[in-house]
C-alpha cells in the first residue's frame, strides 16, 4: 500500500464505493463480473436498499440499465473495460440516442501494473475505444478518497442525462 | 420443430388483439422496425416505448423496466432476429423470472426490418427454448384468438411469461403516425408513470425524488 493511501487512515475504497452508491440512492446495479468485481457483487446482493441483477452480457447488461432507470430506479453498471468494448451499438443507439444518465463502474484491465498479460490487448485500446464512441469517462485518482469520485462520476452522468464511465484500478473494487 | 411454412396471422391480426386487451396499466415496449411502427399506428400512448434501432435490446430494457415497475404490466414485442441475437437475454430473464413480465415474440423467420433475409435458424421451437432458459409459462401460438385467451385470462403466474406468435412476415414499411423522438417517447413514459426526477444540488451530487 502506498504511503498515500496509509496516511488516509487505510481506507477500504471498495466499501466506500458500496457505501456511496447506497448514499446516494442507487437502488440497483447490473453486472457481468470479473475477477475484481466479484466479491463486491456479493456485497451488493446482500444490501436490502439495491437489487443486483446478473446478466449475460454487457450490451445486455446496458440495456437492463436502461430499462431500470426509464421505470425510475437510479443504477449503476458494473463491468469489465472489455464488457464496454464488446457494447458500442447499445451504448449509441440506445443509452445515448435515449439520453439515459448511467454510472459506470469499470474494471480496468490491461493497464500496464495489471499482472495478468492477457488484458493488454482490451487495457491499450480502451480510452480510444471510449473516445470513439462518444463515451466520457474518467480515470480514478488513487491518490483520493474514492467516495467523491464516484459521487462526481454519477452528477456528471445525469447532469449530462447520458452514460458516464469511471475506470477503477483492483484496489478501488476488489474487495 | 415448428412449422412456419404454412399461412400465419399477419402482425397486424396479433396487435389487433394485443390493443383490445391490453391490460390496465400496462407498459408496452416494441422493437425496431414494424413492431413500433405499427403498434404506434395501431394504439399509441405515453404507456409505450418505441425502440428505433438497438436491435435484440428491447428484451433486457423491458426486464429492466418490470423490475422497476413491479405493479405495472410490462409487455415486450421482440422479433425472433432480435431474440436470437440476444439470446442471453431469456436465460437473465428466466433467472429474475418477475411475474409481471410478458414477453411476445414474433416469429417470422426473417430480419423483416432490415428486407427480409433469413434467419440464421427460422424454425426453431422458440417456447421451447424459453422453457429451456427457464420461464416456465411459455407457448407457441399460431391464431389471434389464442393470444386473446392468453391476455384475458391473466391468472396470477409465478414468473414471467413467453408467447411465441407464428407470423407472416411484414417487409413493407408501415408509416408511423409522427416521426418517433426517442427522447419524447421516453419522457412520455416517465411522466405518465410518475418517474421520480433527478434533482441536482448546486454544489455536490443530487438524488433522484418524487414522484
Amino acid at each position: 500500500m502506498s504511503g498515500v493511501l496509509a496516511a488516509q487512515g487505510d481506507a477500504h475504497r471498495p466499501s466506500d464505493v458500496l457505501s456511496t452508491l447506497k448514499r446516494l440512492g442507487f437502488g440497483a446495479v447490473v453486472s457481468v463480473p470479473d475477477g475484481w468485481l466479484g466479491k463486491i457483487l456479493v456485497r451488493i446482493e446482500h444490501e436490502p436498499s439495491m437489487r443486483l441483477v446478473r446478466a449475460t452480457h454487457e450490451e445486455e447488461a446496458l440495456a437492463i440499465a436502461c430499462g431500470l432507470r426509464l421505470g425510475g430506479v437510479r443504477t449503476a453498471l458494473l463491468v469489465q473495460n472489455a464488457g464496454v468494448l464488446s457494447m458500442g451499438a447499445g451504448m449509441v443507439s440506445l443509452a445515448q440516442r435515449y439520453q439515459f444518465p448511467l454510472l459506470m463502474l469499470v474494471s480496468y484491465r490491461g493497464t500496464p501494473d495489471d499482472p495478468v498479460f492477457y488484458h493488454v490487448p482490451k487495457g491499450r485500446v480502451t480510452e480510444p475505444v471510449f473516445r470513439g464512441v462518444g463515451l466520457s469517462y474518467a480515470c480514478v485518482d488513487r491518490h483520493r478518497p474514492i467516495g467523491p469520485q464516484v459521487e462526481h462520476a454519477a452528477t456528471f452522468a445525469e447532469e449530462a442525462s447520458s452514460p458516464f464511465a469511471l475506470l477503477l484500478s483492483r484496489e478501488d473494487i476488489q474487495w | 420443430m415448428v412449422n412456419v411454412a404454412t399461412a400465419r396471422p399477419t402482425r397486424a391480426d396479433y396487435y389487433k388483439v394485443l390493443a383490445e386487451n391490453l391490460p390496465p396499466q400496462a407498459l408496452v415496449v416494441t422493437s425496431l422496425g414494424n413492431a413500433s411502427y405499427l403498434w404506434a399506428k395501431v394504439h399509441d400512448a405515453p404507456e409505450n416505448f418505441y425502440f428505433e434501432d438497438a436491435m435484440g435490446l428491447a428484451l433486457p430494457l423491458s426486464l429492466g423496466l418490470a423490475i422497476a415497475q413491479p405493479k405495472r404490466p410490462v409487455i415486450v414485442v421482440e422479433g425472433d432476429g432480435g431474440l436470437l441475437m440476444h439470446m442471453g437475454a431469456l436465460v437473465t430473464v428466466g433467472a429474475v423470472n418477475p411475474a409481471n413480465l410478458t414477453v411476445l415474440v414474433v416469429q417470422n423467420g426473417v430480419h423483416a426490418a432490415s428486407g427480409g433475409q433469413a434467419l440464421t435458424n427460422a424454425s426453431l421451437d422458440l417456447a421451447q427454448l424459453a422453457r429451456a432458459a427457464g420461464i416456465a409459462s411459455t407457448e407457441n401460438i399460431d391464431q389471434p384468438l389464442a393470444l386473446a385467451d392468453k391476455l384475458r385470462g391473466r391468472a396470477a403466474r409465478n414468473g414471467a411469461e413467453c408467447l411465441v406468435l407464428a407470423t407472416e412476415p411484414d417487409l413493407d414499411v408501415v408509416r408511423p403516425p409522427a416521426s418517433f423522438d426517442p427522447l419524447l417517447s421516453k419522457h412520455r413514459l416517465q411522466g405518465a408513470i410518475g418517474a421520480p426526477r433527478y434533482v441536482h444540488a448546486v454544489f455536490g451530487g443530487g438524488k433522484l425524488e418524487g414522484a
